[in-house]
């Protein structure tokens, strides 16, 4: 956590970038593990397949029950794991299921017009579904940093354009294609492939995210981006490659969900964006960037994904669906927002009033600068 | 979506037929007004759309209206919703007969979305260019009058075609296939399927869509007319393929037993196929679906759903022009026409009777 240590220097502080000192320390050690695992939103995970298990243990808790649920996020996980990255940098994408779209529709007309059936055909409808999920996020990321149009604007310009565009494309007709059938539903060893596919996206978005710079600028990007450009950080560039990352895979969502449903679907994904922030949201990422994992937007694409399954399971009436998960979300990101604030609280380290009048001055610094990244809000866990 | 607003029973094969006898007995305009028929409780529906020996073919209906030579008319034609096969097939049949009775200029609208919001303002732009006649397809029951009276109250003729606005006052005529009906030949396809006996369950889009909601209704009545079939629910899809595979292996987990699905519409009975092939039982457990675009006979095709309700969209387009030439000139129009119901099934599939009513997502093909 080199970059972040370098920003406390060049501007104002706060409590997460004094946890990011301390990470020598055992309890700093504690708690960018508890970060990282979210541990609360695991609870949660839990108790829930616990309930499950208690009150339908023979029907829910089998292994192919399972691998089934894991069949059914697995488009999701993949399209949620760039969201996380969009909103560590304080940024949101709306566009995610347009570009799903277009990513079908690209793939499923390229590979018609390869003629058809191997796989080599099978690999260029792949690339060109990411590539124009690629193509797309460029385009937000260069709305978002260089024309300095507030994210939710940008991407709901493309969530629009991209639809469009998929029904300018096909004529606004779905396009069947079952070339990629086997990769949506196929196993290998009773394991689904997209489920591998899903968790190979985990993998290196994971290590992306934690393990390389790449990951470590995003984070500083969505902690304080003035401070972020003042220790020499490329934030438009960098920004630009987080949206083209997002874009690419939603755009390979798009492409899965083809491999899954042999058909694209114009007129779908409609709560993709949604479900990929609630996805974020529950496994621990702010909304006001700067912090999130991969691992916690996993656990937050299957809790919503096992309460759908248990609810049917357990013959609950639909029309309660809504209201349960609606409440899990908002309940689970309430506590994990409680929980920082405590540890933050409880480690003593509330600035004092000097501190605070710096922090304000350097806030409002940025802000000017950087209107379209409120970049210091997260900082205000820090404050009483 | 397309909605309807609630319609008495099934009166679909009465009137359908109806109205179908009249144009293919020669009668020239139809002087019976078959929608003044009070809507029978039981369902008549399904003899009527079980097997189509009526043999109409797409062109056939409009032949025995005559029709003056020297017309010079502009209709315009605004869907419910764009690039919707369903209404592209009804513009087929619009341009068809448009043609065929000839002197009349067609225009095509429509909204992006199936929004009464949206479409609106484009019956105020439609109605501000001065047509002779408008044949609609309302977004709203309710929110719609507004502009179609405007437009009546200009002088323009309105035909109402697929959805209807509660004010019967408005169209001078109304065409639409039932979608009660629909769900009870949906409930017969199912019950033929698996024989009669076994747990069913619907896949539904959203509580509270006319269209959809008539489906279920049709299918729950007649479903429970068969003494050996359990019927266990509709779960609603949201209209996410990725949600109806999830509802498909959730309830798999829940009931193994599960013998058979009925999915309102297109990406229900996607996700409901994708559900099945999922859980390693695709072909154990039939699939009905509804309507006929090209993804769907694809679907049949592949196996992925066994039967397939199709209403008539050509047919409606078709009629609508008819009756909107007559509304215009002045002659006598049938008020309401109720169009009917085929069933397209793997065996049946080739028959050109049947697949003359796939629907077109181009009407060149």
């Amino acid at each position: 956590m080199t970059a972040p240590t370098q920003l406390d220097t060049g501007a104002g502080d706060g409590g997460r970038h004094q946890d990011a000192d301390e990470t020598a320390s055992p309890r700093g050690i504690l708690h960018r593990l508890g970060s990282i695992t979210a541990l609360y939103t695991v609870a949660v995970f839990a108790a829930e397949v616990l309930f499950f298990s208690l009150r339908a243990s023979d029907r829910f808790l089998t292994t192919n029950n399972l691998i089934l649920t894991a069949q059914n996020v697995a488009v999701l996980t993949v399209v949620a794991c760039g969201a996380t990255f969009v909103l560590i940098t304080a940024g949101v994408d709306l566009s995610v299921g347009s570009v799903a779209i277009l990513g079908e529709v690209v793939a499923a007309k390229t590979i018609i017009n390869a003629g058809g059936d191997g796989l080599f055909d099978a690999c260029l409808g792949i690339a060109a579904g990411v590539a124009v999920g690629w193509f797309v996020g460029i385009i937000n990321g260069v709305g978002v940093a260089y024309l300095k149009v507030p994210p939710l604007i940008v991407t709901l310009g493309t969530m629009l354009a991209g639809v469009s565009a998929a029904q300018i494309i096909t004529d606004g007709v779905n396009v069947p294609n079952r070339t990629l059938g086997g990769l949506g539903n196929d196993r290998i060893g009773g394991v689904p492939y997209i489920v591998l596919v899903g968790l190979g996206v985990v993998i290196v978005t994971g290590v992306l995210l934690h393990f390389t710079v790449f990951g470590r600028h995003t984070y500083a990007v969505g902690s304080n981006a003035e401070a972020a450009r003042r220790v020499g950080i490329n934030v438009p560039g960098h920004l630009v490659k987080v949206y083209a990352l997002a874009g690419a895979l939603s755009g390979f969502g798009g492409v899965l969900s083809l491999a899954r449903f042999n058909t694209t679907s114009i007129g779908g994904h409609q709560s993709d964006p949604l479900e990929a922030i609630a996805a974020s949201a529950l496994g621990g990422t702010s909304v006001f960037g700067g912090i999130g994992t991969i691992a916690g937007t996993v656990v937050g694409v299957w809790i919503p994904g096992v309460l759908r399954n248990g609810i049917i399971i357990l013959g609950v009436q639909p029309y309660w669906q809504g209201i349960i998960i609606g409440l899990v979300l908002v309940g689970t990101v309430w506590f994990d927002q409680y929980r920082r604030r405590a540890a933050v609280g409880a480690a003593g380290q509330r600035p004092g009033r000097k501190r605070i009048a710096a922090m304000r001055a350097s806030r409002l610094a940025t802000r000017r600068s950087q209107s379209t990244h409120p970049p210091t809000t997260t900082k205000q866990e820090g404050e009483p | 979506m397309r909605r309807t607003p609630i319609r008495g029973a099934a009166f679909v094969g009465v009137v359908g037929l109806a109205s179908l006898a009249m144009f293919g007995a020669g009668a020239g305009a139809s002087t019976e007004p078959p929608g003044t028929e009070p809507a029978g409780t039981e369902a008549e529906g399904t003899e009527a759309m079980a097997t189509e020996a009526e043999g109409t073919e797409p062109e056939g209906t409009a032949a025995e209206l005559t029709f003056p030579d020297d017309l010079d008319l502009n209709l315009t034609f605004v869907q419910g919703v764009i690039g919707d096969e369903f209404y592209i097939s009804m513009e087929c049949g619009v341009q068809d007969a448009a043609e065929e009775i000839g002197g009349i200029s067609v225009d095509v609208q429509g909204p992006d979305a199936f929004d009464a919001t949206l479409q609106n303002p484009i019956l105020d732009s439609v109605i501000a260019s001065g047509p002779d006649a408008i044949l609609v397809a309302p977004n709203d029951v309710e929110a719609s009058a507004g502009p179609l009276q405007r437009a009546q109250d200009e002088g323009i003729q309105v035909v109402l075609v697929d959805t209807v606005v509660n004010d019967e006052a408005i169209g001078a005529s109304r065409i639409a296939s039932d979608n009660f009906g629909g769900g009870v030949a949906a409930a017969d396809a199912l019950a033929e399927l698996i024989g009669g006996e076994g747990t069913v369950m619907v896949i539904n889009v959203n509580p509270g869509i006319s269209t959809t909601d008539l489906r279920q209704q049709g299918f729950e009545e007649q479903i429970a007319t068969y003494p050996d079939i359990e019927y266990i629910g509709t779960e609603f899809s949201n209209n996410e393929p990725a949600r109806a595979a999830e509802i498909v292996t959730a309830t798999l987990a829940a009931n193994p037993d599960l013998a058979g699905i009925f999915a309102t519409n297109l990406f229900s009975a996607q996700g409901t196929a994708t559900g099945l092939v999922q859980a390693g039982v695709q072909g154990d457990v039939p699939v009905v679906g509804f309507d006929a675009g090209p993804a769907q006979v694809e679907q049949l095709e592949a196996g992925d759903v066994q039967a397939l309700v199709m209403q008539k969209p050509y047919d409606i387009g078709y009629q609508g022009v008819q009756q909107a030439v007559l509304a215009v000139l002045g002659e006598e129009v049938t008020p309401e026409i109720q169009t009917d119901f085929v069933v397209a099934t793997a065996d049946n599939m080739e028959d050109p009777e049947i697949n003359q009513w796939f629907y077109k997502a181009d009407c060149d093909e």
